[in-house]
């Protein structure tokens, strides 16, 4: 890593000689200003979850049954496993978390005044080691590799390549590291960055968000990097035994993608709606260090390390997996509350970031209801005792949801409430990001259909779960359970509609940027602060200049605009 | 209304001690790192002996002398890579960069030695391989990668020692690069007991 020198008054000359402006590619490959790099990272994750939505849509296609034959038939039960694999690696992966990432390096810096990240060159290896490691991986996935097999016997029978499952496996690693390389220059600049007068509680809430979100991937992350290496080493040895045997692969990392874990990655959206909604509505935010302790209360009931059911079976009944399944709902409703409160006593102004961001909190407040659902069964017996027929069956039946699509729905609502979020941010900062406004009809029509997308999607895996549909879909023992095997597959059409329309949303977002910014017909006006915002960000220009601010500026609340009447309440 | 910082005050310069923050939260993710895999290998190891059966194989051979030898090499780096901070901190940068060098020296032999160790155990050769030899190649292979990291770290800051970026007055870099140092002995304390005293 190399050092950031901070950006003082007398230095600020001397960062303009030395600043070399480099246009086209060389400018792309050889940047290190965090503004490009949040562009890039905000570029290829957009188009990766347009990807990863491809992947979620063929998945649900081949979950529709005619008679005895699925629409979609992959040829193998180990290709269907790699695309339905694969769709969860790149929402994570290639999508949720490239576009915080973009709009954390873009923003974090100018949230708290700083004039850049902390270690420019290190933040722009992570991108590009992310980028190469997750192409790597799609490309592996798609040459007869991805992360294990669905089951033993099928080990290599049917196409499956060792050396494409090898880069596989190190390339998702190379994934990791990488964003691991990138929480920490985030974690720095927020850290030893800000400016005078701005203590941590005065941060700007989708900052704050920030450095919980990521801190927590810096703990968690390394673990889920550990069982990578493990199973890569035994996947080496002359005869993979347990870790290293692809059928047990998946198993071993499919923790981050459940509960808890899974809330890490939507931690951000508080932030995002934190920022968005005070300004939307005119009104400083109240009760501030209650909604910091609310993000920081989810970043804490989302530390998942320990959650591995492949090293310990039996996590699902446990007090602390219950009681973090239980409480995480807590934080999200008191900050929904706070954001409620400023939106009843302020002025809302309808707008496209409005409207994203109020459907990426309700889209988290049902996510981590269902994660309550989820893991209620073995809670309602731990405090109750057992004496009737009803409740002992209640209890069962709750328990017995805990294999099933629940699992996918809690996935989806936290993933892609965290995917709304982002879109959310992109409208309220697109002026500050790229310098031009993006559409706000398209705006809320993307909204509408990611909304639909995720209620049909999402609502139709929580129904199917209690009809008792596995949730490893790809294993032909999915459907044993099954109550009612028509409604499941009728459920399964819906599922595919609301693939659609996810699929349609993104597609909006990516039609709006291609319109609006890169072919200019965004409106440039009054772009410097369009929102009367209350965060440092807005101000300096839009796009800002070398150094993002003329001068550092010294910040006494977490409406530094406010205080000085930039901002309007 | 639009708002141009000049409106703002003037603020002294931003703070310092980047680099020990970010090397801690890079050993934080180290030691999360090793703490995951720990884990697995003391669970995975308390379920083979409550099998009744042993954990490491029986042609298997751990010697203590090699992995002996490296704890103390360990051991008195931390007290040489404290002089080189004691030594940056008085701007007495020949020490410094004495003290940095050796810790690289030490940092090979630690290498060195434990990759022969590891080379000399038989853990697979007789009897294939074993969930044991997997989990002790993923913690001693993970932790020489750690060290060659640490000593590109020792590398680099000696370079800007000798460069005169380090003195008295920023001493950030030398500190960082003995905190991520001191963080492999401890590592390497855990290693010593849990897989090679403790087999």
């Amino acid at each position: 890593m190399t050092e950031n020198t901070p950006l003082t008054q007398d230095n600020t000359e001397d960062m303009e000689i030395r600043t070399l402006e480099l246009g086209g590619l060389a400018g792309t490959f050889g940047t290190a200003d965090h503004k490009n790099l949040g562009r890039l990272y905000i570029l290829f994750g957009l188009s990766g979850g347009f990807l990863s939505l491809i992947l979620h849509l063929l998945v649900r296609l081949e979950r529709i049954n005619i008679g005895e034959t699925s629409i979609l038939d992959f040829g193998s039960s180990n290709q269907y496993f790699q695309t339905w694999s694969l769709s969860r690696t790149s929402l994570l992966f290639f999508c949720v978390v490239p576009l915080i990432l973009g709009l954390a390096t873009y923003l974090m810096p100018l949230q708290i005044g700083a004039p850049s990240i902390a270690f420019p060159r290190a933040a722009a290896a992570a991108f590009w080691a992310w980028l190469v490691g997750i192409l790597i991986h799609v490309v592996t996935v798609f040459s007869d590799g991805g992360l294990g097999v669905p089951e033993p016997l099928t080990q290599f029978a049917q196409g499956m390549d060792p050396e494409a499952t090898e880069l596989s496996i190190l390339s998702i690693a190379m994934v990791a590291i990488a964003v691991l390389l990138a929480s920490i220059t985030l974690i720095a600049t927020v850290v030893t960055q800000r400016p005078e007068g701005m203590t941590l509680f005065e941060l700007p809430l989708f900052s704050w968000s920030v450095l919980v979100a990521t801190g927590v991937w810096v703990l968690a992350m390394p673990v889920w990097l550990g069982n990578l290496m493990i199973s890569w080493v035994d996947f080496r040895g002359a005869d993979a035994l347990r870790y290293g045997n692809v059928a047990n692969i998946w198993g071993q990392l499919s923790w981050l993608w459940s509960q808890p874990m899974i809330f890490a990655f939507a931690i951000p959206v508080l932030g995002i709606a934190g920022e968005i909604i005070p300004v939307a509505a005119s009104k400083a935010q109240r009760q501030y260090t209650i909604q910091q302790i609310g993000i920081g209360a989810l970043g804490v009931l989302s530390f998942g390390a320990f959650a591995q059911p492949f090293f310990n079976a039996d996590v699902s009944d446990q007090a602390v997996f219950v009681g973090m399944g239980l409480l995480v709902i807590l934080p999200v409703l008191v900050f929904l509350g706070g954001l409620a409160d400023t939106l009843v006593k302020g002025k809302p102004k309808f707008s496209a970031h409005l409207v994203l961001a109020l459907i990426s909190m309700v889209a988290l407040l049902v996510g981590t209801t269902l994660s309550a659902i989820h893991v209620s069964g073995p809670a309602i017996g731990a405090i109750r005792e057992i004496d009737s027929d009803w409740l002992s069956g209640l209890i069962n039946w709750l328990t017995d949801l805990q294999g099933t699509v629940i699992a996918t729905a809690v996935m989806e609502h936290a993933l892609i409430s965290s995917l709304i979020a982002s879109i959310a941010g992109l409208y309220y900062w697109s002026p500050k990001i790229f310098g031009k406004r993006m559409n706000n009809g398209i705006g809320v029509l993307a909204g509408l259909s990611l909304l639909g997308g995720l209620l049909l999607s999402a609502g139709s895996n929580l129904i199917n779960g209690f009809l008792d549909e596995g949730d490893a879909v790809y294993l032909a023992t999915s459907n044993s359970g099954v109550w009612n095997q028509d409604a499941v597959e009728f459920l399964n059409v819906i599922g595919f509609i609301g693939s659609i329309l996810l699929i349609g949303g993104v597609s909006l977002v990516l039609l709006d940027l291609m319109i609006s910014i890169f072919l200019g017909k965004g409106s440039n006006e009054d772009v410097d602060n369009p929102w009367d915002g209350h965060t440092l960000e807005w101000a300096t220009a839009s796009p800002p200049p070398t150094g993002n601010f003329d001068e550092p500026p010294v910040v006494n609340s977490e409406r530094p605009l406010l205080e000085v009447g930039g901002g309007s309440e | 209304m639009n708002l141009r910082t000049t409106d703002l005050p003037v603020a002294p310069a931003v703070r310092g001690r980047t680099p020990l923050v970010a090397t801690g939260f890079a050993v934080a993710a180290m030691i999360m790192y090793f703490a995951g895999v720990f884990g697995v290998y003391l669970k995975e190891r308390a379920q083979v002996r409550s099998e009744g059966l042993p954990w490491i194989p029986n042609k298997a051979t751990i010697e203590l002398t090699q992995p002996g030898m490296v704890i103390w090499t360990l051991l008195i780096s931390i007290v040489v890579m404290q002089w080189a901070v004691y030594s940056i901190k008085r701007d007495d940068r020949q020490h410094a960069l004495l003290g940095i060098g050796t810790t690289l020296v030490m940092g090979a032999m630690v290498v060195v030695q434990t990759a022969w160790h590891l080379s000399q155990t038989n853990l697979i050769a007789d009897e294939g391989p074993t969930t044991a030899a997997t989990l002790i190649f993923t913690i001693v292979g993970s932790y020489l990668v750690a060290v060659i990291i640490g000593m590109i770290i020792l590398l680099l800051t000696g370079f800007r020692t000798m460069a005169g970026q380090y003195g008295s007055k920023q001493t950030d870099g030398v500190v960082a690069a003995s905190l991520y140092w001191y963080s492999l002995v401890f590592i390497y304390f855990i290693i010593w007991i849990a897989v090679y005293i403790a087999k």
